[in-house]
């Protein structure tokens, strides 16, 4: 495995638009992070008020909340690390380096490893920033401190991880599959944002489909799989129920479109010539 | 001597065209060895078979007796396929770097090999930069990189200008010497002539000819004549004996002759009748002439 990172640190290192990407994500990231108190300040200076109660004592980073609220939040840019793998898989199959690498004598196992060296490596450094914002905006605003409250729920960071993981190998399934890198960026953002989740909500929501099979088979797609990892935490704040914990049925789904993903990556690059 | 590499059978079908067509081949130990064909003959997808870029309709290729594991033996064949295939965004030295991580080898010559492709000026010159010959040279770099005992080479010399294609060649001929394996996939007949040791020739995924250049190369019973009166000699040469047709072209005058008579024979007669000959050459037999007599047969 530390060979096959290897291989990709040497081909990303010197790689401008790599680092480009990683650190707007990243800033992206600790945005996101972080503007909720900006925000709640915001609707307070427009008059918002809920039910009487001043906006900006809403606890939204208190310990162990801030993990499950942030991870939600950040989840929403991992398109811009989809980005970089469709990037970097794309650069080699439109360099015909892929072939190159493999003449010179890599198996196109090790180059999956390698493409999943880096999805981890993403994954991971965008987990532990998320993790050490956290850290340092709990410290400020949470109204709770100790380590039974910091370390609760920490199972939301796994989630979040598994999240960015499952999506990042969907990207690299489509970058193989269709080697426009554009036309695969677009598609990805689309159906994610989308495609999917407007078709979803027609099949549980219209009258035609409704009562049929259809609403028990939307937590099956894929994008709706992942959402489903981390459940909308806000409903707390308004006093609803709300899904506190990583569902294991959502985690069961993507480990399942996880397997597909990586099954057809390999199955393309076995059974394809490559070009 | 030892196999480098036997083909047995391989075929790969692209929809309805037989790119390769039930080949054979076997190659060994220091032989350097010439695929040649006319465009479209399935010399690279032979090449991209036994690299394993393709996958092979049917058939089956080892290399070194198949001894070792795929990756493993492809780790000790430095390939050169049609166009250099790098990283624009870096450099020589970066690019040789990811060639170095994946054979194994080491990045502690990566300064003599730039040094030996005239690349050492420019190494830190990112890829994209450079200009077509730069570019085919740095591919020599990599594939000589891990100091390979076997060469793949998909025409070497495309796209050099002709004192990069005369660099090439004698580096083709100084690896040979060294006892390598080199197999070349070329077009250019006049350089698998001067730097082959056997060859084939593959037509439409068929081979039609294989054997040593030796072989089909050497003189034939033809010589070329000239001096300064060459009717005179036209009619003089009625008299030898030796003679079996001849005609004149482009000033000089070409005699065929009989299987056990040689150019000293003619020079023996012409000296004694008091002709000054300026010209005598043995006719040799080229590649392209065999090449071309090949393809007409099978056409």
């Amino acid at each position: 495995m530390i060979r096959a990172f290897k291989l990709e640190w040497l081909k990303l290192r010197h790689y401008k638009v790599f680092w480009i990407l990683l650190g707007m994500y990243i800033l992206a990231l600790l945005i996101i992070c972080s503007f909720g108190v900006f925000f709640l300040e915001w609707l307070k200076s427009k008059g918002a008020d809920f039910d009487g109660l001043d906006p900006t004592i809403i606890p939204i980073y208190d310990f162990p909340d801030i993990w499950q609220n942030t991870t939600y939040l950040g989840s929403f840019l991992k398109m811009l690390l989809a980005f970089i793998v469709i990037i970097s898989v794309n650069n080699d199959v439109t360099y015909h380096t892929l072939r190159q690498n493999v003449i010179d004598g890599i198996s196109k196992r090790e180059y999956v490893l390698s493409k999943i060296s880096l999805i981890f490596f993403l994954a991971l450094v965008s987990t532990t920033t998320l993790f050490v914002a956290g850290l340092v905006n709990g410290s400020i605003y949470s109204d709770v401190w100790g380590r039974s409250y910091i370390f609760d729920e920490l199972e939301f960071l796994g989630a979040y991880f598994f999240d960015i993981f499952v999506f990042c190998c969907l990207a690299f399934l489509l970058a193989l599959l269709i080697r426009k890198a554009g036309f695969v960026i677009v598609l990805l953002f689309l159906y994610s944002i989308m495609f999917e989740p407007i078709l979803t909500v027609i099949l549980e929501h219209a009258p035609y489909f409704e009562n049929g099979i259809w609403p028990r088979l939307t937590p099956f797609f894929p994008i709706h799989a992942l959402n489903d990892l981390i459940p909308i935490p806000f409903g707390r704040y308004i006093f609803q129920e709300i899904t506190d914990y990583v569902p294991l049925k959502a985690i069961l789904i993507s480990s399942g479109w996880l397997l597909i993903y990586l099954a057809g990556v390999y199955g393309l690059l076995t059974r394809r010539d490559l070009k | 001597m030892t196999k480098v590499l036997s083909i047995q059978n391989l075929t790969k079908r692209f929809g309805k065209l037989v790119a390769v067509n039930q080949l054979n081949l076997t190659v060994e130990t220091g032989q350097v060895y010439g695929i040649l064909g006319p465009n479209g003959s399935g010399k690279t997808t032979t090449l991209g078979l036994i690299l394993h870029v393709i996958a092979p309709t049917a058939g089956i290729f080892e290399w070194f007796g198949g001894n070792e594991a795929a990756v493993d033996a492809r780790k000790k064949i430095g390939s050169i396929l049609e166009t250099p295939s790098f990283y624009p965004y870096l450099t020589a030295v970066q690019n040789l770097r990811v060639v170095a991580h994946i054979k194994k080898c080491g990045t502690g010559n990566i300064d003599s090999i730039l040094k030996q492709v005239s690349l050492f000026d420019r190494k830190d010159d990112k890829f994209r930069n450079y200009s077509l010959g730069m570019k085919q040279r740095l591919s020599i770099a990599a594939a000589l990189l891990s100091d390979p005992p076997v060469l793949i080479l998909d025409e070497p010399t495309n796209g050099l200008d002709p004192e990069g294609i005369a660099e090439v060649r004698s580096l083709i001929k100084d690896i040979a010497n060294q006892g390598k394996t080199i197999i070349i996939a070329s077009h250019l007949l006049d350089e698998v002539q001067k730097v082959c040791t056997d060859f084939c020739v593959l037509k439409n995924g068929n081979k039609l000819h294989e054997g040593p250049v030796q072989d089909i190369l050497g003189e034939t019973n033809k010589v070329e004549l000239s001096c300064n009166n060459l009717d005179q000699l036209d009619r003089k040469l009625d008299e030898f004996k030796g003679i079996k047709a001849k005609y004149q072209q482009n000033g000089s005058l070409f005699a065929e002759l009989e299987s056990n008579f040689s150019a000293t024979d003619v020079n023996a007669f012409c000296h004694e009748k008091g002709i000054t000959l300026h010209k005598l050459i043995p006719q040799t037999r080229s590649l392209e002439q065999e090449f071309l007599k090949i393809l007409k047969e099978n056409d």
